[in-house]
């Protein structure tokens, strides 16, 4: 049998590995931003700022990538799924990017020094590397197209939700002055902004199923949790 | 050509020729509801029948081209046969006519029933069989010295068909193949005049003026600009709401668009046959993937 369309697959699988290096963009970020908030960095936090342009323009290049594919070359099956779920994935990483500059926002408000409850932010820092740690292995799973390590991404995001659950107590139970009350609110607000990023890495790892068998499921059923243990 | 062989049947016979006993007459036209040839009521408007392939083997002198196929085609439905050349797409669809045959060399064995009713069947009328089941070619074949409007009346003289009935019939026929707007003022011109898009909806509109059962469709549009063959495609959707439709085609984009379930073919193999959505995302057989990819060809 002869191989066709090979430079079709080969714009596929240079579409494909565009879309999973703005995970690597994405992991950057979240290390810098991360590091920001352990040292009070505001500089480092306004870079991370800055350096999102290069994620949109990420997203940019691959959605526009994946229209001229799509008009040009109507893929279908496999290839079709691939595509689709391509979409989606530079669509998760725009946002994982924009929820780091949502923490690197955070960061100037709480001012230079601000008063560190360092069990909170123990916590957060820990969150951040869980977090890291999903969007590498959402990648993994994508590129290897292993669905069982896409499906492990739930148990990993546990983690992170475990984590977010006892900064929102800490925080309830948050005895300090004024300063330290609004410093803990807004770690809240980090808290949550890492906790979306982990239920990206879930969504990425969604369309890695997706794409292998060609049947799309929600790992977690965030309106039916009943459903999630069957 | 079905109509002058339908003819000489008729010289012969004395009468308009039916596969079916006069008992059990596939259509009476003046009842509300018409009554299948086996009894069962259809509703009125829809003539399609479902065509099942079973056991059906062809060759070609030793060349065993189609290979014990077994499948269903769904009435009011159009059926796209896609896989590479010499796969047999046409070779099927032209024993569902007992077309194949006529071919020097060429036999067929297995069954081919409309509903119920086997066109292999020895005492059937080939000639009938070919007046319930139409077919519409690559490449635009109006009859050459006849008007448009002739084109479209030749088969229904034959059944006798005349005067304002043979009139009302031909300009059915021309809407239904959505060209009547266009060649209302010219009828009487050649229909070999027409553009080629043209030609072939004359050509299905010739098809469609003798009430098939079953259209067959080999590369309809191959032969034709896009913007004919996205006609040909919107009139494929219209016609199925009333006949049983089966399409051969090279153009995977075509099936994809124009066809609710899909076969796919391979070396005279039936390879898998589904709804055309999961033939086209999300396929069983790796061999389907492979070619509707275009991984080979």
């Amino acid at each position: 049998m002869q191989e066709t369309r090979v430079h079709f697959q080969e714009e596929l699988a240079q579409l494909e590995s565009q879309a999973l290096g703005g995970l690597d963009l994405v992991v950057e970020a979240l290390n810098r931003v991360m590091e920001a908030l352990e040292h009070q960095d505001v500089e480092l936090a306004t870079m991370v700022i800055a350096d999102d342009d290069r994620i949109d323009g990420r997203y940019l290049e691959v959605h526009q990538g994946i229209l001229s594919l799509l008009a040009r070359q109507a893929p279908v099956a496999t290839d079709l799924r691939l595509v689709a779920a391509l979409l989606d994935v530079v669509k998760h990483m725009e946002r994982m990017g924009d929820q780091c500059v949502n923490i690197a926002k955070m960061l100037p408000v709480a001012g230079n020094e601000p008063p560190v409850e360092e069990e909170i932010l123990k916590r957060l820092l820990k969150m951040g590397r869980q977090a890291a740690f999903q969007v590498a292995q959402a990648k993994q799973a994508f590129a290897s197209r292993d669905v069982a390590l896409a499906e492990d991404l739930v148990i990993q995001d546990d983690v992170i939700d475990r984590l977010n659950r006892e900064i929102f107590r800490e925080v309830l139970d948050c005895s300090g002055d004024a300063d330290t009350r609004e410093w803990s609110l807004l770690m809240m607000l980090v808290a949550r902004s890492i906790e979306r990023i982990g239920d990206n890495a879930v969504d990425i790892g969604e369309q890695t199923a997706f794409v292998v068998t060609g049947l799309f499921r929600e790992f977690q059923d965030a309106s039916h949790p009943d459903l999630n243990s069957e | 050509m079905t109509y002058e062989r339908a003819k000489d049947a008729e010289q012969e016979a004395g009468t308009v020729p039916t596969p079916f006993p006069r008992s059990q007459q596939p259509r009476t036209e003046s009842s509300a509801t018409r009554t299948s040839a086996y009894g069962a009521a259809r509703p009125s408007g829809t003539l399609a029948r479902n065509v099942s392939v079973r056991g059906l083997n062809a060759w070609y002198g030793d060349n065993h081209a189609v290979k014990n196929l077994n499948f269903e085609i769904e009435p009011n439905k159009a059926t796209a046969l896609i896989g590479p050349s010499g796969s047999g797409k046409s070779t099927v669809i032209r024993c569902i006519n007992r077309m194949h045959e006529e071919i020097p060399g060429a036999r067929a064995d297995g069954e081919v029933l409309l509903d119920e009713v086997n066109v292999y069947d020895p005492k059937i009328d080939v000639v009938a069989i070919r007046r319930l089941v139409g077919m519409v070619f690559q490449k635009p074949n109006p009859f050459p010295t006849m008007s448009i409007f002739d084109n479209v009346a030749a088969g229904l003289r034959l059944t006798g068909t005349k005067g304002v009935g043979l009139r009302e019939r031909v300009e059915k026929s021309l809407r239904a193949a959505g060209l009547w707007e266009e060649v209302k003022d010219r009828l009487k011109e050649p229909g070999i005049s027409l553009s080629g898009g043209q030609q072939q909806r004359l050509c299905i509109a010739r098809t469609i003026a003798i009430e098939p059962e079953v259209i067959l469709m080999d590369e309809p549009a191959s032969a034709l600009d896009p913007l004919s063959t996205l006609r040909i495609e919107e009139l494929v959707d219209e016609l199925k709401a009333r006949y049983t439709i089966v399409i051969v085609t090279h153009n995977m984009q075509q099936a994809a668009r124009v066809a609710d379930s899909t076969a796919f073919l391979l070396d005279g193999e039936l390879i898998e046959h589904a709804p055309t959505e999961k033939m086209f995302t999300n396929p069983d057989d790796e061999r389907t993937e492979r070619y509707v990819t275009g991984k080979f060809g």
